[in-house]
């Protein structure tokens, strides 16, 4: 299996370091930034994650806007949204806009590498 | 509402009473108002009719009384007129002289006698009063002096004069018809004079005689009988009449005979001292009278039951009606109260949940890395502790997310929060609640769902409940050892149809029509007993969400329950907000 590249979008900057640490050590290549501003800078700077893992609430641009710049960026790039404030409504706006899948937290890290494997397989 | 609307009847403690008594209160007040309304003005009706149908009939015994005095009045009037003329006839024909010879007086009684009932005899009486010739059967009245008689002197001073009745010499009652005639000789009147069996005015007044007729009799002046009476006595007995007619005037008056009243006609007789009295029945001692009020007491009767009937009726389903229409209010009410309760509970839940969920998280995520590095680390210093440690914070932290989603799953179901949905994901779901409950009664529940059902925009929680709901009712109609046919499918580019389709007993068709009406129920019977909400709810919601909700079912066959939606499109977006 190919180590994918990860790419974690939270505001909450605590978890998502946190989170690409345990990845990382799970043989993913995973970076944690914590907003869509910098994670468009890291994506303008030729690292393009597989996966990019995307919370839903943060402040300026949100998950689902930060969804529409990733997929203009690259179409490829699957994303999934990671919240702790989803809502089915905002899971299905974001299916048809293209999202790979919609998780809530806390999940746990076996599903997730089920989710991001499957993603980046897509 | 009740209490405040019949403050009359039920009393100023009203509002301590029970429900029920509340009610049956309420029933009580419309029974009585009703009650008053419709028989009041019925019995005011008869009354009147009563007491007019009686004056009519007065009215007619007064008319009918007159009629008959009249009528017996005429018939007297009409044998004395009759009489008088014969017998002025013989005065003017023949002089005193020729009179006197008894022989000539005895041919013209002969001839009179023939014409006109009741002449006893005929006789002449000289101007000084003694009678000159007799023709009757007292021949031992000739010579008799009649001077100081009353009748000669009223015969002299008159041209003619009927007399009242009265014995005289023969000592029988009778009366006199009497002529006077001036002799162009002597110049003194001479009189001739008739005597008239009482007996004779009373069968002309039987003649009058009718079936409500009780008396006729004859009585001068001074109250004594002229002729005979049914209950007075005969002529000459006396009589006390208590009120007596101005001349040709006929008089009507209600007089007592016991404990019975009739009606009494008096009238005077012209050129008589006679005065007629006639007893009659009144119109209400008769058969008529008491036919009326016999069947005016059977109409008023069964009006009576009909209208009590009626208004017992009445006010029993008025008051249920009220009592349904309280009970639907209260419990729209408390269903209201309930689901804003639930949409407030579920509001908080999904705020703590949401907001819970993040720290979680980053516990979660923390304590899995401290789990990551301490298991890569073998020579790690307690080792195994910390890894016991880690894993109980971990299960900590699933225990704390499986509430949070379960909160947040709950939220979902109390928001009216319109969402597209997939049908079959939803029969899905609803049916892992009940599969249980099937198979333990041993009802198969076969699906045929059409795959890439098109989405439609309802309440995810709502349309849960419409299909726990319908198919809830299809395994308790089945009860044990049955199939629940399933089927989904798109019907046209506009709608999508679940059909739920039991074995059960079927509906009968009056029950069929009032199955989605609140409070109706079926399961009265049954240990769990239904509230007859579940449908109507189900109607409800369906209704909502823009759907259309039919059921079909034959006895001993089955019930189908048939739901349609509209499809999701771009287009209808505005139109679900505005049902929503």
């Amino acid at each position: 299996m190919t180590a994918h590249r990860i790419l974690i979008v939270d505001d909450e900057l605590d978890f998502g370091t946190t989170l690409a640490e345990r990845l990382e050590l799970r043989g993913f290549a995973a970076k944690a930034v914590g907003g869509a501003q910098e994670a468009m800078a890291v994506l303008a700077a030729d690292w393009r994650p597989d996966v990019v893992l995307l919370d839903l609430m943060m402040p300026g641009i949100d998950g689902l806007a930060a969804l529409d710049l990733i997929k203009q960026h690259d179409p490829k790039i699957q994303v999934i949204i990671l919240t702790g404030h989803g809502s089915t409504e905002s899971g299905i706006i974001g299916m048809q806009r293209g999202l790979f899948d919609y998780l809530m937290k806390p999940v746990d890290i076996g599903e997730l590498i089920t989710r991001i494997n499957e993603a980046g397989a897509k | 509402m009740i209490k405040s609307k019949f403050p009359l009847f039920c009393g100023p403690s009203s509002r301590d009473l029970s429900p029920k008594a509340r009610y049956r209160c309420m029933r009580n007040s419309l029974l009585i108002v009703m009650l008053a309304i419709t028989l009041i003005p019925l019995s005011i009706t008869s009354g009147l009719n009563f007491i007019q149908y009686q004056q009519l009939l007065r009215e007619d015994s007064h008319a009918n009384a007159r009629w008959n005095a009249e009528s017996a009045r005429a018939t007297i009037s009409a044998y004395l007129e009759k009489l008088e003329a014969a017998i002025t006839v013989v005065i003017d024909s023949y002089a005193f002289e020729d009179l006197s010879d008894s022989k000539k007086l005895e041919q013209i009684f002969k001839q009179l006698k023939k014409e006109h009932q009741g002449l006893v005899d005929l006789s002449v009486v000289g101007p000084d009063g003694i009678q000159s010739a007799y023709v009757g059967p007292y021949g031992g009245l000739v010579g008799k002096d009649y001077s100081d008689s009353l009748w000669f002197h009223k015969a002299l001073t008159r041209r003619m004069y009927v007399s009242e009745v009265f014995t005289g010499f023969r000592n029988v009652p009778h009366f006199v018809v009497a002529a006077s005639k001036k002799d162009p000789y002597s110049e003194q009147y001479w009189v001739l004079r008739a005597s008239i069996d009482t007996e004779t005015l009373d069968r002309f007044l039987a003649l009058a005689d009718t079936e409500a007729l009780e008396d006729i009799f004859l009585i001068n002046d001074s109250g004594k009988l002229q002729s005979a009476s049914r209950y007075h006595g005969g002529a000459m007995d006396d009589f006390q009449l208590t009120r007596k007619p101005k001349q040709n005037d006929i008089l009507i008056f209600e007089e007592m005979r016991g404990d019975s009243s009739f009606y009494r006609a008096v009238s005077r007789i012209q050129n008589t001292p006679w005065l007629l009295v006639l007893d009659q029945q009144g119109a209400e001692a008769r058969k008529i009278w008491h036919s009326f009020k016999a069947r005016l007491l059977l109409t008023l009767t069964l009006c009576f039951l009909a209208s009590g009937g009626m208004v017992v009726w009445l006010s029993r389903f008025l008051a249920g009606k009220f009592r349904e229409a309280d009970e639907t209010r209260d419990a729209i009410l408390s269903e209201t109260e309930h689901s804003n309760k639930l949409a407030s509970i579920g509001r908080l839940a999904a705020g703590v949940a949401h907001e819970i969920n993040n720290p979680l998280a980053i516990i979660g995520e923390k304590a899995g890395l401290m789990q990551d590095l301490v298991g890569l680390d073998q020579n790690f210093s307690h080792r195994e502790k910390f890894l016991d440690q880690l894993g109980s914070l971990q299960n900590a932290v699933v225990r704390a997310r499986t509430i949070t989603h379960r909160l947040l799953g709950f939220a979902r179901r109390m928001e009216t929060s319109l969402t597209l949905v997939q049908l079959n994901e939803i029969l899905q779901e609803v049916l892992s609640f009940l599969e249980k409950d099937a198979a333990y009664r041993n009802i198969h529940v076969i699906l045929q769902l059409q795959e890439n059902l098109p989405v439609i925009r309802a309440d995810h929680g709502q349309l849960q409940q419409v299909f726990l709901n319908v198919i809830n009712n299809a395994i308790d109609a089945i009860r044990n050892d049955g199939e629940i046919h399933i089927t989904s499918r798109r019907e046209n580019n506009k709608t999508v149809m679940v059909a739920i389709s039991d074995t059960g007993p079927g509906i009968a068709p009056d029950v069929l029509k009032n199955i989605f009406e609140p409070f109706f129920t079926t399961k009265g019977n049954e240990e769990k007993k239904g509230t007859g909400l579940g449908l109507s709810i189900t109607y409800g919601l369906v209704q909502k969400m823009g759907g259309k909700i039919e059921v079909s079912s034959e006895v001993g066959v089955g019930t189908t329950f048939i739901i349609t939606f509209p499809v999701y499109s771009e287009g209808s977006e505005g139109e679900s907000n505005d049902r929503a």
